[in-house]
């Protein structure tokens, strides 16, 4: 374990750690572009440059590994002045395209060059052509060839992490030009975006949306799959006429080294809009041919009206969703099952199983379905057969929390069926075919509105966070049914969902000794 | 003792004017491979320490002692050592290389026979620049016959060492000369030269230990297993041992390779071996060691050409490409030039490098084409102070050496020409 | 992609020879597309895929050989290649006027090719034979000293219908 100066403070470290890597852990950061923690060393922009005592020249911080009793200095005017003059040189042939830039805000060049330049450009010669001007390279992502600064980090990522090898630096010297040789369409390829420094390529989905300093950020865990890949939503709430009333403008991964890394997929990347369109914004009844907009106090009352007439043990069934939250999940169990004593409460999933592989893409698409098996549901294809039977001949109730059964079984006359029943209610936050033909529907919010818990596949419990408040009128499924709890007089203790997991916590054994605030922002892992 | 005939002035170069040098019948005639076979009867070790001993310097241009280099190799890790020759010869000035594998490419194989005896080396790579034609056509038959008479393959010269030898053509790149540029070209990739450490000697090629030797340095060993180490050294100067050959080019009377002491001085050079400069005109600079090395002015040409004195005076031996120039040359147009090849031939992976190079080459375009300021001059200073020491390989390095010395050493004609060329414009828009 | 066209079986039987110098495929990259370009005095886009099926290395590696790498032509040369140097030595010895020459003489620039295919001209730096400057490498010979004199002759040997 060799210790060293850094800026005169001791500091020890792991033997084969790297300068950069010892300098992070006393708060030191020492600027760069070609390195990444998840890629190998490339060590090639020589922004990271330091004096270490004994060396003659300039090292690297990035590659060089601390020795007992090295000394370095990351600060003094000669590693200053280089910064300024390895700025200067990466700024020789880049474009003055800040104004139409999509990096604009979190690009390396801008932030150092005020952190570390902040000198008079001395350039009088016509800057290299390169090729490549707002060029698609592939589905996601637009390729600004000019802006490159040649750090390979594309290279390396689609060369070590997806393994496809699209990127490549054709050409040498300062004619040096970022390309791809195939369509840049793997699965992985918005995470390009993320790690170029500069705005050499960007995200199409992203492209002129929004400035980002306008963004709110909030830290959440896409729902993606059952991976739970931690990312950050951000969102526009400021200024609505941009991008015309969406609030959510992206998602960003967030680093988390045991789910994802510094990746997300493109599924979960992209997959952000039902957030904002089609969504339900009010309470919606279908009564006697009649479909009207309602308050919710008028669909509360009317609904439990038609609720109290069926027998609740048996004539009642519950569909709960492996997408519901830990605490959602909880109080449905408490409800339906322990205050109502409904026995038909089925798992049942809203989406088919899909591509999987050893990166981070999990064939169930459902971010919970862990924590509904630990509170006590799990998914029967055969009861999900045998219920789809029973449907109209058994039941005379259906509650659905969300899923689309009409798409999802298309070949079991669901609409027919729904038809059939008594009390047929939908609680959910976006249109679908099943939402359509049932009498009472309640909008429900995103996982993006509310606060609540997902275990993900690895036995790992994860917070969400709430980003913004819930669209229109809908509420998040855990305020739903405390309104229903609370017009039956039941006694509930809960104000917010913290107290809920809290709750829940006491009554499940495998969630015991947590808290909101152990898991934080990296989540726990239950062994 | 057995061995190649030693004419005391002509060790190598003595070959060059012999007929049928490259064929392994009159080569054999000459004494060729008895050091070679020799060689196998001594202990590697022995060898390693004659060669340390004979202060044979890497004669490619980095002028690394060649036995220090051999024993910094790991013999141990179980991983075969391979032994790659660098006949990429593409500093400009030099052509010597070109001279041995056409002449007496049987010279260079019984070199590499010794080195890798002397290492455990069981397989050779030369690399050999893409646009060499006759010396990869006379080298490939000198291996063909090599591999027919035994002296290449199994069991080589009687032996129980096996030593196979490929030819690696390039394909146009100067940063492929660089050691580690090499081995990655050699790996089937672009020739970006890699992070050191570790140095080629532990992590080399295919990931192995690797021994990278230049042609000439190679093809020195048979003289030094002949006679030994001491005598080698002692035909040069202090700690630069033996001779060199020394390629002459630029406004001489006689252009070509001269095979001299490492300690003959650069006068004796130009004046007493290559004619003096032609047409009877005034010398004006030098590059002494290939186009990296810092020019010298007609008062420092007193110097000896070995490595060490060369770097005294702020200079390099580098591989020998000596090209002088005379009254009748530009500087302001030789730096043009001189930048011109470093910014094309920049691999671009460091940014000091790729920007720089291009950047200080258009400002010299443009001072070239008459649009020069004064200002230039200390603004390009400036860029070349931080051209080098910075970057993965020394190729920005000797960028630097070569151009701060240019505006050191000439700077009144840059300002002379800068100033000239806006009376030229001054005077054509009246 | 499992079918070639254009490293036909011949050309992979020599490609699979040269691959056995080397304990790693890869490294048989250079000498292999040399190979395909000996053949067919380029590599063409479909070639560059091909080499990179055979390889088994992703297409944007064989490009980034193309472009690295002067010696690799995405289009054939001329019957007559001119390369000729302007680096140091050969400048000093006046090869800027000659390439002025060759120039006119042809009708071309450097790295263009004549209409009628029979010439092309290209820079090279430094190649090795400073000796003999002026220098050109005319197809694969080194040729040099060169004047005005020699090249117009040079011109008139590989096309007859060079004026004077």
């Amino acid at each position: 374990m060799p210790t060293l100066k850094i800026n005169g403070q001791d500091v020890t470290v792991e033997k084969g750690t790297t300068i950069i890597r010892a300098a992070e852990q006393l708060g030191i950061s020492i600027p760069h572009y070609c390195y990444h923690p998840g890629l190998s060393i490339a060590g090639n922009c020589r922004m990271c440059l330091v004096e270490v005592e004994k060396m003659p020249k300039p090292q690297i911080s990035c590659h060089i590994q601390c020795q007992d009793g090295m000394v370095v200095q990351t600060e003094s005017e000669k590693v200053k002045k280089l910064r300024q003059h390895v700025l200067e040189f990466l700024l020789v042939n880049h474009p003055l395209d800040c104004p139409v830039c999509d990096q604009a805000g979190e690009c390396r060049l801008q932030d150092y060059y005020m952190e570390h330049g902040l000198y008079d450009s001395r350039v009088n010669e016509n800057k290299v052509k390169k090729t490549a001007k707002a060029k698609p390279i592939g589905p996601t992502i637009m390729l600004d060839s000019e802006r490159c600064i040649l750090c390979s980090q594309c290279v390396r990522f689609t060369d070590e992490i997806t393994k496809t090898g699209e990127f490549g630096i054709f050409n040498r010297g300062d004619h040096s030009e970022i390309g791809v040789g195939k369509e840049l369409d793997n699965k992985y390829s918005g995470n390009v975006a993320d790690i170029c420094p500069v705005g050499a390529l960007t995200d199409r989905d992203f492209r002129f949306k929004c400035r980002v300093w306008y963004l709110q950020k909030t830290e959440s865990v896409c729902p993606g799959c059952a991976r739970g890949c931690n990312i950050t939503i951000e969102a526009n709430l400021e200024r609505p006429q941009h991008g015309s009333g969406e609030r959510v403008m992206r998602l960003k991964p967030r680093f988390n080294d045991q789910v994802n890394d510094w990746w997300m997929c493109d599924e979960g990347r992209y997959g952000y809009k039902f957030i904002d369109h089609d969504r339900i914004h009010q309470p919606i009844m279908r009564i006697a041919g009649a479909v009207r907009q309602v308050e919710w106090d008028e669909i509360v009352d009317d609904f439990l009206k038609s609720f109290k007439k069926l027998k609740a043990k048996d004539e009642i069934a519950v569909l709960v969703s492996p997408q519901m939250t830990n605490e959602e999940l909880y109080l449905a169990k408490r409800f339906f099952a322990k205050d109502l004593g409904i026995e038909q409460i089925y798992l049942v999933r809203n989406k088919l199983d899909g591509y999987q592989d050893d990166l981070l893409l999990r064939a169930d698409k459902h971010p919970n379905r862990k924590g509904a098996e630990w509170i006590g549901f799990v998914e029967h294809d055969k009861q999900t057969n045998a219920l789809l039977d029973k449907l109209g001949k058994q039941f005379k109730g259906l509650i659905i929390f969300g899923q689309d059964i009409v798409s999802l079984f298309p070949n079991r006359n669901v609409t027919d069926s729904l038809s059939n029943l008594e009390l047929t209610a939908f609680i959910g936050s976006n249109y679908n075919l099943t939402s359509e033909c049932v009498q009472y529907v309640f909008p429900a919010a995103t996982y993006a509105e509310k606060n609540g818990t997902f275990t993900n596949f690895e036995d790992r419990v994860q917070r969400i966070r709430k980003a913004f408040p819930a669209l229109g009128e809908s509420k998040t499924e855990s305020e739903i049914l405390r309104i229903f709890a609370d017009k039956l007089h039941f006694e509930w203790p809960y104000k917010t969902e913290e107290d809920v997991f809290n709750g829940l916590v006491r009554s499940v054994n495998l969630f015991q000794g947590l808290n909101y605030k152990k898991i934080g922002t990296g989540g726990i892992k239950i062994s | 003792m057995p061995g190649l005939r030693i004419n005391m002035e002509k060790l190598i170069s003595r070959f060059f004017d012999l007929q049928d040098a490259d064929t392994l019948s009159l080569y054999r005639k000459e004494g060729g491979y008895a050091a070679a076979k020799r060689a196998l009867d001594l202990k590697p070790a022995a060898i390693e320490e004659e060669v340390k001993r004979s202060n044979l310097r890497g004669l490619g241009g980095a002028g690394f002692g060649c036995g220090m280099k051999w024993s910094f190799v790991p013999r141990n890790t179980g991983k075969p050592i391979y032994l790659v020759v660098n006949a990429d010869e593409g500093e400009p000035g030099t052509f010597k290389d070109k001279y041995i594998m056409t002449y007496v490419p049987h010279l260079l194989l019984e070199g590499i026979i010794i080195a890798s005896w002397a290492v455990g080396i069981h397989k050779a790579y030369i690399y050999i620049r893409g646009e060499y034609e006759l010396p990869y056509l006379k080298l490939k038959a000198a291996v063909d016959e090599a591999y027919q008479a035994g002296l290449l393959g199994k069991n080589i010269l009687g032996s129980s060492f096996d030593l196979d030898v490929v030819i690696h053509r390039g394909a146009g790149a100067y940063i492929c000369g660089e050691e580690t540029g090499l081995l990655e070209s050699l790996e089937g990739k672009k020739g970006f030269p890699r992070l050191k450490p570790p140095f080629p000697a532990v992590v080399g090629l295919f990931g192995c230990p690797t021994v990278i030797n230049n042609v000439e340095t190679l093809s020195y060993l048979p003289f030094i297993v002949k006679s030994g180490g001491d005598w080698f050294a002692k035909l040069g100067s202090e700690k630069n041992g033996g001779l060199r050959l020394f390629s002459v080019s630029g406004h001489v009377e006689n252009p070509g390779v001269y095979e001299l002491s490492m300690g003959v001085t650069l006068r004796e050079i130009i004046y007493q071996h290559a004619g003096g400069i032609r047409d009877g005109k005034k010398l004006k600079a030098v590059v002494p060691g290939g186009l990296s090395a810092a020019i010298l002015t007609p008062n420092e040409i007193d110097v000896k050409m070995d490595f060490d004195s060369l770097k005294a005076i702020g200079s390099m031996g580098g591989s020998a490409g000596v090209i002088v120039m005379d009254e009748t040359a530009s500087m302001v147009e030789a730096l043009r030039i001189t930048m011109q090849f470093f910014a094309h031939e920049s691999c671009g992976q460091c940014t000091p490098c790729r920007e720089g190079t291009g950047w200080i080459y258009r400002i010299l375009n443009r001072i070239v084409r008459g649009k020069g300021r004064l200002e230039d001059l200390d603004h390009l200073i400036d860029i070349g102070n931080y051209l080098g020491g910075t970057t993965i390989c020394a190729l920005a390095d000797g960028a630097q050496m070569t151009f701060l010395s240019y505006l050191k050493k000439f700077r009144g004609e840059f300002e002379q020409f800068i100033r000239k060329s806006h009376l030229k414009e001054n005077y054509a828009n009246t | 992609m499992s079918e070639f066209f254009i490293l036909t079986q011949e050309i992979r039987k020599k490609a699979d020879q040269i691959c056995t110098n080397y304990p790693v495929k890869r490294a048989a990259t250079l000498p292999v597309m040399r190979l395909v370009q000996e053949y067919y005095g380029a590599i063409s886009r479909e070639a560059e895929l091909e080499l990179a099926e055979y390889f088994n290395i992703p297409p944007a590696d064989i490009r980034e050989l193309m472009t690295f790498y002067t010696l690799f032509y995405s289009k054939p040369k001329g019957k007559c290649h001119i390369q000729i140097c302007r680096t140091l030595s050969c400048a000093l010895r006046g090869a800027e006027d000659l390439v002025h020459y060759l120039e006119n003489k042809l009708g071309i620039k450097t790295g263009e090719t004549t209409t009628d295919n029979q010439f092309s001209l290209d820079h090279a730096e430094c190649l090795g034979a400073c000796e003999i400057a002026p220098m050109a490498q005319i197809n694969k010979e080194f040729v040099g000293p060169l004047t005005k004199a020699k090249l117009s002759q040079i011109l008139k040997q590989n096309y007859a219908g060079i004026a004077d």
